[in-house]
Formats: C-alpha cells, sequence, structure tokens
C-alpha cells in the first residue's frame, strides 16, 4: 500500500481531482470563506459612521435577545409553519394526482408546476398584488358577479403574506412528493383493498407511511427558505409584519449595521442547521433535499 | 427527476442572472472617456443622458439606487473610483463630507451654477457649496383622496386619527416616519433626547393601526388603485397619482413639512474628474434641467429652468410646493450612532 504505481495515480487520483477540484475550489471561495467573513463580522463593532470596526464584541448577540426580536422570531416560525402546513394540504393530493394518473398528460402535467418556476418570483409576487388589489382582478370579478358590494381588502395582511409564500414554495413541495409517489408500489394498495381496508384507512395506514419521507423532505424544502425570505411580507404583507428575512435586510440596507445584519443571519443559519439535523436523526434522506 | 429539477434550477438562475446582467453591459468607451453615474431610481431620464453623450462624446453608465443609505454602502464596498458622481440628499452629504469621500467642485468650470436660484445656495450640509450643487427635492407631502376620506386632513398629527385605521400608506423610510411623528408633537425632526424618544416611540405606536403600507419605491400606486385613501409620500409622486386620479390632493402639513434636497457630487477617487464637472454644468444648464421636469416634476433648484416650465408645472403645489411651505419644513440631519441605533430600535417595534 505504501507505494502506488504512476499508473494507478493517473487512474485514480488525477480524474478526481480535475473533476472534483473545481467545485471543491468554487465552494471554497462561494461558500466557506464568505461564511466565515459573516461569522468574524457578527463579532464586529462599528464606528460613528457605521463603518465595521475590527475590533471584538458579544454585543451583537445579546441584542438579539430582546423582546422586539423575539417576537418577530416568533411569527417568522409561525408564517413559515402555516406555509408549510398549506403546501402539504395542497400538494401531496395535486401531486398525487400527477403521479398515478396514467393518462398521456403526465409529462404535462409535471410541467405546469415547473413553468411559473421559469418567471422571475419578485414579477410574480407582484402580479398577485394586482390580482388582489381593491380595483384588481378578483374584485373587479365578485363585484359584476354582485357577490360584494364593496371591494374587500385582501392586500397588506399576514394571511396575504402566507398566500403568497405557500404559491412561491409550492413546487418545492410537489417535487419530492411526486417522486414518493411514483416509486410506490400499486399493488401494495390492491393488496391493501383486497384485505378489505377501505380507501381512507389504506391511505392513511399504506400510502403515507409510504411516502413520509417525500412529506419530510418537501417539508424541509419549503420551511428553511420560508424563514428567509423578505420579498413576499414587503409586498404583499405591506411591511407591517416583519420576518427574520426583513430584519436582516434592514440591517445590510437603511440601518447600514452589517454586523447586527451578521449576528443575525448566523442565528438563521444555524435554526436551518438544528432543523437539517432533526430531519437527519429522524431518517430522513439527504439525497431526498437535492443536495 | 433530479435532473429535470437541476435543469428548472438552471433556468432560474439563466433567468435571473439576464435580469440582472442588463444594467452592467460596458460598451467600447465613447470618443471623450467615460462618466460613471449614480443616481436615484426613477430621477433622471434616459433622453437626458443620451442628449449629454451627443453633445460630448462621452460614455455615460448609470446605475441606481432607492435609498442614500443602500448608496453609501455601495460606494464603500465598490473599488474607489468605481462611480463619478453621486446623488445624494442633503444629510448624506453632510456624511460623505465627514467620511472625506467628496472632491471639491472647480466652479470655474461649472458657469451654469448661476442659474440656481440663491435660496438654494449655500446650504447648511454643504456651505459654500464647495462639494454639491443642488439638484431636485420635495416634501414628504400628505396625499389625501376626498372622494373616500370624509374628515378634514391638515396636519401630520391629523394622520393618527383612529378613524384613517387601514388606510395608509408611508415611506418605507425609517428617518421619514419617525421624523413625523416627532413633528405631529411639537418636537424636531432630529430630536436626540432619550426621554423624548420613549414618547416618540409610544406616540409612533398609535400609527401602526392606521398604516396598511410602507412603500418608498412607487406609493402612489396604492394611491391610484384604490388599496390606501390616504398617504405620506414624495410630493412628485402625490403629484403622479393626482394625474391618475382627480380626486386625490396634496396638503401641506401645518407643523411643517419633511423635506428633502438632491444633490451632484463628485467622489474623490474619481478618475473622470472633468466629464463629472461637465456632466453637472450641462445638467444645469436651464434647458436640461427643464426636461428633467417634464417627466419628474419634483421641487427644482434652477429657477431659470422653471421659468421654462408653464404655468402647469408653476402653479400645481405638488410639483412645485409653495414657498411659505417650503421656508415652513426641515430636513433630515445627521445623528451620532448611538442615537440612530435608538431610531432602529423604534422602527422594528413599529414594524414587528
Amino acid at each position: 500500500m505504501s507505494k502506488i504505481s504512476k499508473h494507478e495515480f493517473k487512474s485514480n487520483t488525477m480524474p478526481a481531482i480535475v473533476t472534483v477540484g473545481p467545485v471543491a475550489v468554487l465552494l471554497v471561495f462561494l461558500v466557506v470563506v464568505p461564511l466565515i467573513l459573516v461569522a468574524v463580522m457578527s463579532f464586529c463593532q462599528t464606528d460613528e459612521y457605521y463603518n465595521v470596526v475590527h475590533k471584538f464584541t458579544a454585543e451583537n448577540y445579546r441584542k438579539l435577545v430582546s423582546a422586539d426580536y423575539l417576537k418577530i422570531y416568533g411569527q417568522s416560525l409561525l408564517i413559515a409553519f402555516f406555509t408549510t402546513v398549506l403546501c402539504v394540504l395542497i400538494g401531496y393530493p395535486f401531486s398525487y394526482v400527477i403521479a398515478r394518473t396514467k393518462s398521456k398528460k403526465k409529462k404535462l402535467l409535471y410541467m405546469l408546476v415547473i413553468i411559473p418556476f421559469w418567471t422571475n418570483s419578485l414579477i410574480r409576487i407582484y402580479g398577485w398584488r394586482s390580482f388582489l388589489g381593491n380595483t384588481g382582478w378578483l374584485n373587479s370579478i365578485l363585484m359584476s358577479l354582485h357577490i360584494i358590494d364593496e371591494p374587500i381588502s385582501f392586500l397588506y395582511k399576514t394571511g396575504t403574506t402566507v398566500l403568497g409564500m405557500v404559491y412561491c414554495f409550492i413546487p418545492f413541495m410537489v417535487l419530492p412528493l411526486y417522486t414518493a409517489i411514483e416509486k410506490l408500489d400499486g399493488s401494495l394498495l390492491e393488496a391493501s383493498s383486497d384485505l378489505g381496508a377501505k380507501p381512507i384507512r389504506t391511505l392513511f395506514e399504506v400510502i403515507i407511511p409510504l411516502t413520509a419521507s417525500g412529506i419530510f423532505s418537501g417539508c424541509i424544502m419549503v420551511f428553511i427558505p420560508c424563514l428567509g425570505y423578505f420579498f413576499v411580507s414587503n409586498i404583499l404583507g405591506g411591511g407591517n409584519t416583519d420576518m427574520i428575512g426583513n430584519l436582516i435586510e434592514r440591517q445590510f440596507k437603511s440601518a447600514n449595521n452589517w454586523p447586527l445584519g451578521a449576528a443575525l443571519s448566523i442565528i438563521l443559519i444555524l435554526v436551518t442547521l438544528l432543523l437539517v439535523k432533526c430531519y437527519q436523526k429522524a431518517g430522513g434522506d439527504m439525497d431526498n433535499l437535492g443536495v | 427527476m433530479k435532473k429535470r429539477f437541476l435543469a428548472a434550477l438552471v433556468s432560474v438562475f439563466l433567468l435571473a442572472s439576464c435580469l440582472t446582467g442588463c444594467g452592467s453591459s460596458g460598451e467600447k468607451a465613447g470618443s471623450n472617456g467615460e462618466l460613471n453615474l449614480f443616481v436615484w431610481t426613477e430621477y433622471l431620464p434616459d433622453s437626458v443622458v443620451e442628449k449629454f453623450e451627443k453633445e460630448t462624446g462621452i460614455k455615460v453608465n448609470v446605475s441606481t439606487y432607492s435609498s442614500n443609505e443602500d448608496m453609501l454602502a455601495k460606494v464603500k464596498s465598490e473599488t474607489a473610483g468605481a462611480y463619478d458622481v453621486l446623488n445624494p440628499s442633503d444629510y448624506m452629504v453632510a456624511q460623505l463630507i465627514a467620511q472625506g469621500m467628496l472632491k471639491e467642485l472647480d466652479f470655474d468650470k461649472l458657469p451654469n451654477f448661476s442659474h440656481i436660484g440663491d435660496s438654494y445656495k449655500n446650504p447648511s450640509y454643504d456651505p459654500g457649496n464647495v462639494y454639491s450643487v443642488p439638484y431636485m427635492g420635495g416634501a414628504g407631502a400628505i396625499a389625501v383622496n376626498t372622494a373616500k376620506v370624509d374628515m378634514e386632513i391638515t396636519s401630520y398629527a391629523d394622520l393618527f386619527d383612529p378613524a384613517l385605521k387601514g388606510q395608509l400608506v408611508v415611506l418605507d423610510d425609517f428617518r421619514a416616519v419617525i421624523g413625523i411623528t416627532a413633528k405631529s408633537m411639537g418636537y424636531d425632526m432630529n430630536e436626540t433626547d432619550p426621554d423624548k424618544l420613549a414618547e416618540i416611540s409610544d406616540r409612533l405606536m398609535e400609527l401602526k393601526d392606521n398604516i396598511v403600507l410602507y412603500d418608498s419605491d412607487s406609493p402612489k400606486s396604492a394611491l391610484i388603485s384604490g388599496d390606501c385613501s390616504v398617504g405620506m409620500i414624495w410630493s412628485a409622486e402625490v403629484a403622479m397619482a393626482m394625474e391618475e386620479v382627480s380626486t386625490i390632493k396634496v396638503i401641506y402639513p401645518e407643523e411643517g413639512a419633511y423635506l428633502f434636497f438632491d444633490n451632484w457630487v463628485i467622489t474623490k477617487e474619481s478618475p473622470n474628474y472633468e466629464n463629472a464637472l461637465k456632466w453637472i454644468n450641462f445638467i444645469m444648464d436651464p434647458e436640461n434641467m427643464a426636461l428633467v421636469l417634464e417627466e419628474f416634476p419634483y421641487l427644482c433648484a434652477n429657477t431659470d429652468a422653471i421659468a421654462k416650465m408653464g404655468d402647469e408645472y408653476s402653479s400645481n403645489p405638488a410639483k412645485n410646493p409653495p414657498a411659505a411651505d417650503v421656508a415652513k419644513g426641515s430636513y433630515v440631519e445627521n445623528l451620532d450612532s448611538d442615537v440612530l441605533d435608538i431610531y432602529s430600535e423604534m422602527w422594528t417595534k413599529l414594524k414587528k
């Protein structure tokens, strides 16, 4: 083992360096180094013009436990939670239909989920704003059908934020669910019904347990990015209900307090890691997260 | 399946990169060098920039920002000399001067400075106009859709009336909103006393239920669509809303309005100092300034350009705020970072 022949080195090590090397270098420069910079910055001070000064302080982290911030963390978690639940409730039947359909339209249905994904989400969210506005389509239709007399204010509420989030993240739920449901063996369902189980029992005792991994990875893929999103609550929520993402964005822009923003980002990263760890502990497969 | 997912992701990235890539396409430099402008969004018509390029043969690259703080952060994070000319507001000029980021202007090369009105010269944030010349400004004016609001609104204090619950759009700007709250209580816009700031913070929370939308980019949209019926927004945005909806009126508050004024300055490391001076002189030409006002009807420092504009501009209070209201108004000033921290906390409390 001590001597590796030239040939062996060429056949094993060289291809590895050539293929993995560039990716590793990219990852180091685009992920590892920036992360270290953020971590370092979170312990820095600022001068009177909010320039970052490289002097140690833990003050940024001490600020994070104020009641106002805790409320913002709480409502971020709640918004992310409701978004995830709604995504499962809407996404599951949808994925089931696509995955189990025998029709030739399967590819088409699948594409229908992907295509909106090709348009910038910011533009689609602005679309919702004009659709839901007081003089928007929805109110106009409802009024012309005489269902309502006065326009209803749909916009700028926390519920609207959740709606926008669900809309943005539903593909992240549908895709892993689709994979899990497609793998489901149809003969198991037949067996279940042959043994006398009603459809509802088959659903809860066969289908859902067997596709749990898909539900699980979908939830992680929706919940985590949801916590960091800021523009949906700005545009559809009117900026009335801050999420962690808004708080971070503000520190890097108008408040100009980069070290505090860095500390907030570190907290968000830790929460994310914790959730992924829980996912792994509960038996989730990292491959299903697309990483 | 994973491949398809990756393909979708790649498409999203491609789309995103071609959207963001548009602004930075570098063309071959013009015959007389280049000029890098960094200006507010919706503040400088392309046609005026093209006219300058044609007249001088200088290639102009325009980048835009939507808040003074964004601009400052960007200038600091870029390599020195990435931008030649900036367009900061009053208090930001003072801050840039204090941080030694600006170059003195050579007024021998700026003969058109004579067109600027005397009341706009020698501002408190740059005594003697050593580093800056004024461009356009305005007020944080009150817009009211009289078809939807019965009560009479004459002051910032009226915006706190519980009758306006859920009807207000305000600028997404903490200095502006906290400033008008202080004004509504008879305090200064730039209050620094911690006890008074605590009072202002309590008062600010009374505004929370009235505000439905924070928007600095295009606050007129919510007024035009009818989602909001009252606003505290840029005066020229009120003017544009009035053109769409005739029942919208502009009001300058009794307490004196929150004012802003934007300026042209040249960065310390500017590699194109001569071209930058040419630009500033060009934009102070009344004819060129009038072209800007046609598109963006803000309060203008160039009295000779106003003379070129029709009555429609000068007699419209939203476009050309009355002199008495401008005289009564006050500006945002630089505050120490420990006071600004309190402002930030008040803002977070409001938006939580």
